[in-house]
């Protein structure tokens, strides 16, 4: 059984007005438990909006989304909430870190929504921290850490629940062509290690890491 | 659970401190509001106690015809007495009558003289209280009829109508006031708790996305917003019977002394319901705070 299954998914913007826009338009797609996806567009093609319906964080207007044999759409927000806490982990271009925590603290967020006891929750977060090779930064903010270690803060925060898949949108969008380098190594290991990995890029040397690529275009996979 | 509360109560406090002189107008708006619906509710206790004192000196005497028996007086007594709308019937012999009335005219030589030429020119007398002042028609009623016309010589009956009149005219007046200024600073309370929790949620937009990412849930990212507005509410009460405590002292001589006679007692009132009246404030004014930061809430942190 494939960890993803979405079968004619739309997302449609002002529907049924004169500007009505489809940003998915039919988009059919299986990724399997081990995966390394790249999803390639350029801007404005639909890979951002497929990229927040795969991460629970938007409904899509029709077709199904199964992720682990679960129906997502049937899911309240409360439970989306629950399956993004425990089955996704993201990492996202500008790092989405919290600026007044240090990188350990921004690391063991996950870990408190799911109520895990602060000592514990610590002990993952600093050893996710030295997984992604940052065990000497624990204590930074991340105004004190590079672009290249943010993301990989990121990437530790990430992981730190164990998720089934992790979704990184234009992951290195933000960093040099060394920093993006480390980090897509980073997440090459992890799918050595059997992890299932989606990134959406517009950078075909990103897709050179993957697995396997596909493209959207106008909110349709064109193989 | 623990976890959760803790770091509910811990981002409220946060919240209160980041924005610290929003969160302080809010405060001293929430205090006025309470000024304001606890004074309105204020005079209108002492209003209605004052009318209650006024009502409880009302009664009606019934004077009789000297040479009615004592027997006779008694059986109207009791007749009075199986109304449902009296409260008392009080029997002052025609003995007790002329003690009395000798006892007043003292200084009064020419009147004693006469009493005691002519003898006890005096019947008995019976002081009714009816329960309620609305009471007394029904009583005066009864009495007028021509069953008891040759046994009365006559009635006095000082309602303090004028008195009660005035002092309810006054009180919906305050009242009317008081009500108008508390909707006011009600509605200002509620527009003003309104837009600082949506400033909060303005200033924590960031944290609150991220918090999305990563899979706080609904309450998790609702409640410290919840738990800054009952944090203000708390802090307005506080400041509020800090305040309004002390000015009791100043006040109350004032109040007493306008119930001089009456059984009222302002300070030990207020003593006797101050549980009371904190709880009331309380729940007003964190019923308040819920309310519109709920509203600003459900209108500005759709998760």
């Amino acid at each position: 059984m494939a960890l993803i299954e979405i079968r004619d998914l739309k997302k449609v913007y002002n529907a049924g007005e004169p500007n009505e826009f489809y940003a998915l338009n039919g988009i059919s797609l299986s990724v399997d438990q081990g995966d390394f996806l790249a999803i390639m567009g350029v801007s404005g093609s639909g890979k951002s909006t497929l990229m927040n319906i795969l991460g629970c964080l938007d409904h899509p207007t029709s077709g199904t989304y199964m992720l682990d044999g679960e129906d997502v759409g049937k899911k309240s927000s409360g439970e989306l909430a629950k399956i993004r806490r425990n089955k996704i982990g993201f990492v996202f271009q500008n790092f989405n870190l919290l600026p007044r925590m240090q990188a350990v603290k921004n690391v063991e967020l996950p870990l408190i929504y799911e109520g895990i006891p602060p000592k514990e929750r610590r002990q993952r977060a600093k050893h996710m921290l030295e997984v992604v090779g940052l065990g000497n930064r624990v204590q930074h903010k991340p105004s004190m850490l590079s672009g290249g270690e943010q993301q990989r803060v990121a990437i530790a925060r990430a992981l730190v629940n164990e998720p089934m898949v992790i979704l990184a949108d234009e992951p290195t969008g933000n960093l040099d062509s060394k920093s993006g380098h480390q980090v897509m190594k980073i997440l090459l290991d992890l799918h050595l290690q059997g992890r299932t990995i989606i990134v959406v890029t517009h950078d075909p040397t990103i897709g050179e890491y993957a697995g396997r690529v596909i493209k959207i275009i106008d909110g349709t996979i064109k193989d | 659970m623990f976890i959760f509360l803790g770091r509910t109560i811990k981002f409220a406090f946060q919240g209160f401190t980041r924005n610290i002189w929003l969160s302080v107008v809010t405060v001293v708006i929430l205090v006025l509001t309470l000024f304001s619906v606890t004074i309105a509710a204020g005079i209108n206790i002492i209003a209605e106690k004052a009318i209650e004192s006024v009502e409880q000196k009302v009664d009606v005497s019934v004077y009789f015809e000297p040479d009615i028996s004592e027997q006779e007086v008694l059986n109207v007594r009791y007749r009075l007495e199986e109304l449902s709308q009296v409260e008392s019937v009080g029997y002052i012999s025609k003995e007790e009558a002329l003690q009395r009335f000798i006892d007043r005219h003292q200084d009064d030589p020419g009147i004693i003289e006469s009493i005691e030429e002519v003898g006890n020119p005096l019947g008995a007398t019976l002081v009714v209280k009816a329960k309620s002042i609305d009471d007394y028609p029904t009583v005066l009623s009864m009495l007028e009829s021509d069953s008891y016309a040759d046994l009365i010589q006559g009635k006095s009956y000082d309602d303090n109508q004028q008195v009660i009149n005035r002092l309810s005219d006054i009180s919906s007046k305050v009242q009317r006031i008081g009500l108008i200024v508390s909707a006011v600073f009600i509605i200002i309370a509620i527009l003003i708790i309104f837009n600082t929790i949506r400033i909060n949620i303005y200033t924590h937009r960031e944290e609150i996305g991220i918090m999305k990412l990563v899979g706080a849930s609904n309450w998790f990212v609702r409640a410290p917003f919840l738990v800054e507005s009952m944090l203000y509410a708390v802090l307005a009460v506080v400041i509020a019977i800090a305040v309004l405590y002390p000015l009791l002292g100043v006040i109350a001589p004032q109040v007493d002394s306008f119930f001089a006679g009456y059984n009222f007692d302002l300070v030990s009132y207020i003593h006797g319901y101050l549980i009371e009246i904190i709880a009331w404030q309380l729940g007003f004014a964190i019923v308040l705070s819920f309310i519109s930061s709920s509203f600003a809430i459900g209108r500005y942190l759709r998760v």
